[in-house]
């Protein structure tokens, strides 16, 4: 199930309206200095709501970008991006969008609670409210008993999670994952990945997921996305249609091999235009 | 909420030890040796020339001390304030951090005559002198406190779409205390100096007042005792302000090895 974006555009009549659409997105970074970097170009990628979507291709070939585009971290050169037929920044604003970075970025001076609750208490909820929306998702990602310990006494893949849960606090619509799990040891990743894809498959919430990884993309996705650097652009969107609810057994079966190579080959690809 | 005053008791054996093994020895030694009073009085000396008069000795301290802490105070809060301005005007920081650094450089020695003839007899001319000394750890310290936030973090907090105080409040200004700290502990010194200094120049009261007079008539033991008095305030202190960044800053890594 391939579609080759350069003659078919993907999802085009869908029963309804995607939940995140960027048409003919660029992004120039430095546009008017001699080192200006064509960061995207001509992006079009649209995502329905309730779909987990990879974003896979070698470094610098814009997947942070069009992450940070979405979320209105930053503008793009010119295109339309939008996220429930709104602009990046009234859906930012209306706090739609959950970010977790590969850095779990906590505030070192906060528990573990009060991390989870920030973005509640940014939002002005009472304290009350908010402390007991953060216990609950810090016991949905697996830290109960953690609620009062300090960050820098937690290991990476726990900090992680304390990221993911506080990305969660506000119940996006939307939630932005770049390469979180990067540092983390192989264990700790299966078991994140497992822990991810169940949140996803219980709550219905939409994904964009950037990993290095495509056995990862494969394992946890609907749709993979595979990018190509210089300027950035996608090369090749394919549909991952194992079946769902996935555990790391899903990575055992023919249908997942096959999907795996064929990711591969398509990044390699990828790979070759940036030597060329 | 204990722990840290149990960790405080601990660490003050050591110390103690040391300074009663070093008071026998020199004690012993100025004895044994028969050492003139006015080159090295022997402890049991100084501590007569207190205890004869205490309250003149103590009160003298007080004025040293009350006017070491009102400076700071007043000189720490400018700085911060500054340094804040500087942080949030790269412009305002290119501008004057030259004459900043320059002013930081003037010896308290030079300046201070001239900041006394500006603020007249009394206290508040020593005040002012230890404000200004005061004045220029916490602005470059608070700047660089506030600048050095985490870039992801503030990522965190504009797609949860923070307001600028919140910003400020929940984000840099924490972020900003261990620099602060770092800057209120320079300031201890250099408010005890400032304040003495300042009484070296012109005065009729605080230990720096003492210092000059005893020195005169050439009664060393009142002279190191009033020495002494001088670097017990400055270890008071800065044992408050120690005490104050454990119980404010306790997540901070140069805290945690005592946790
Ligand atoms: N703030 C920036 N200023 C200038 N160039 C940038 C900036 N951010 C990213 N780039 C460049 O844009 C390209 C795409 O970067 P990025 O989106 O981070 O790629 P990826 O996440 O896929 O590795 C890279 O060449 C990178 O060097
Ligand atoms: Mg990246």
């Amino acid at each position: 199930m391939i579609h080759d974006v350069r003659d078919t555009p993907p999802n085009i009549g869908g029963a309804s309206d995607p939940l995140v659409s960027f048409d003919r997105v660029s992004m120039i970074y430095g546009a008017e200095t001699e080192q200006a970097v064509h960061a995207l170009k001509d992006v079009d990628l649209h995502v329905d709501e309730g779909t987990f979507v990879s974003l896979i291709g070698p470094s610098g070939c814009g997947k942070s970008t069009l992450l940070r585009v979405l979320a209105d971290l930053i503008v793009p050169s010119s295109g339309l991006v939008q996220v429930g037929g709104h602009p990046p920044e009234a859906a930012r604003q209306s706090r739609e969008i959950g970010f977790v970075f590969q850095d779990p970025a906590l505030l070192e001076w906060r528990k573990i609670l009060q991390n989870v609750a920030l973005p509640l208490e940014l939002q002005g909820i009472s304290r009350a409210q908010r402390e007991k929306e953060a216990r609950r998702l810090i016991s949905l990602v697996g830290l109960d008993g953690f609620e009062n310990v300090r960050p820098s006494q937690l290991s990476g893949g726990m900090r992680q999670r304390a990221a993911i849960a506080r990305a969660l606090s506000t119940s996006p619509r939307v939630m932005l994952m770049d390469e979180p799990f990067g540092a983390l040891d192989q264990i700790t990743r299966d078991r994140m990945n497992m822990e991810l894809v169940g949140i996803f498959e219980t709550t219905g919430i939409t994904v964009l997921f950037v990993t290095h990884s495509i056995r990862e993309a494969v394992l946890l996705s609907d749709r993979v996305v595979v990018m190509s650097p210089r300027p950035g652009r996608i090369v090749r969107i394919f549909d991952v249609d194992l079946p769902r609810p996935r555990t790391l057994a899903s990575r055992d079966s023919d249908a997942f091999a096959e999907l795996v190579s064929l990711g591969t080959k398509e990044l390699e690809e990828g790979y070759g235009d940036q030597i060329r | 909420m204990a722990k840290w005053l149990g960790v405080a008791a601990r660490s003050i054996w050591p110390p103690l030890v040391t300074a009663v093994v070093v008071v026998a020895t020199w004690e012993a030694v100025c004895r044994l040796f028969e050492v003139p009073a006015y080159m090295i009085p022997a402890p049991s000396r100084i501590w007569m020339a207190f205890i004869t008069n205490p309250e003149s000795l103590l009160f003298n301290a007080g004025v040293t001390l009350f006017e070491a802490v009102t400076g700071f105070l007043i000189g720490s809060i400018l700085g911060a304030m500054l340094g804040t301005a500087f942080a949030y005007s790269r412009l305002l920081a290119r501008g004057m951090m030259p004459y900043i650094i320059a002013a930081n450089t003037i010896p308290v020695v030079a300046i201070a005559p001239i900041i006394i003839l500006w603020f007249g007899h009394g206290v508040q001319s020593k005040i002012a002198v230890t404000a200004f000394l005061s004045f220029f750890p916490l602005a470059l310290n608070m700047m660089k406190g506030l600048q050095s936030y985490d870039r992801v973090i503030m990522d965190v907090f504009h797609v949860s779409a923070a307001n600028e105080w919140q910003r400020f409040f929940k984000m840099r200004l924490p972020n900003a205390l261990p620099y602060v700290f770092v800057g209120l502990k320079l300031n201890v010194t250099f408010s005890v100096i400032g304040a003495i200094v300042a009484e070296f120049v012109q005065a009729d009261k605080g230990l720096g007042f003492v210092i000059m007079t005893t020195y005169r008539t050439l009664n060393m033991p009142r002279l190191w005792a009033a020495m002494l008095l001088s670097a017990l305030i400055g270890i008071m202190f800065f044992a408050l302000i120690a005490l104050i960044e454990r119980w404010a800053i306790p997540w901070h890594s140069s805290m945690r090895n005592d946790e």
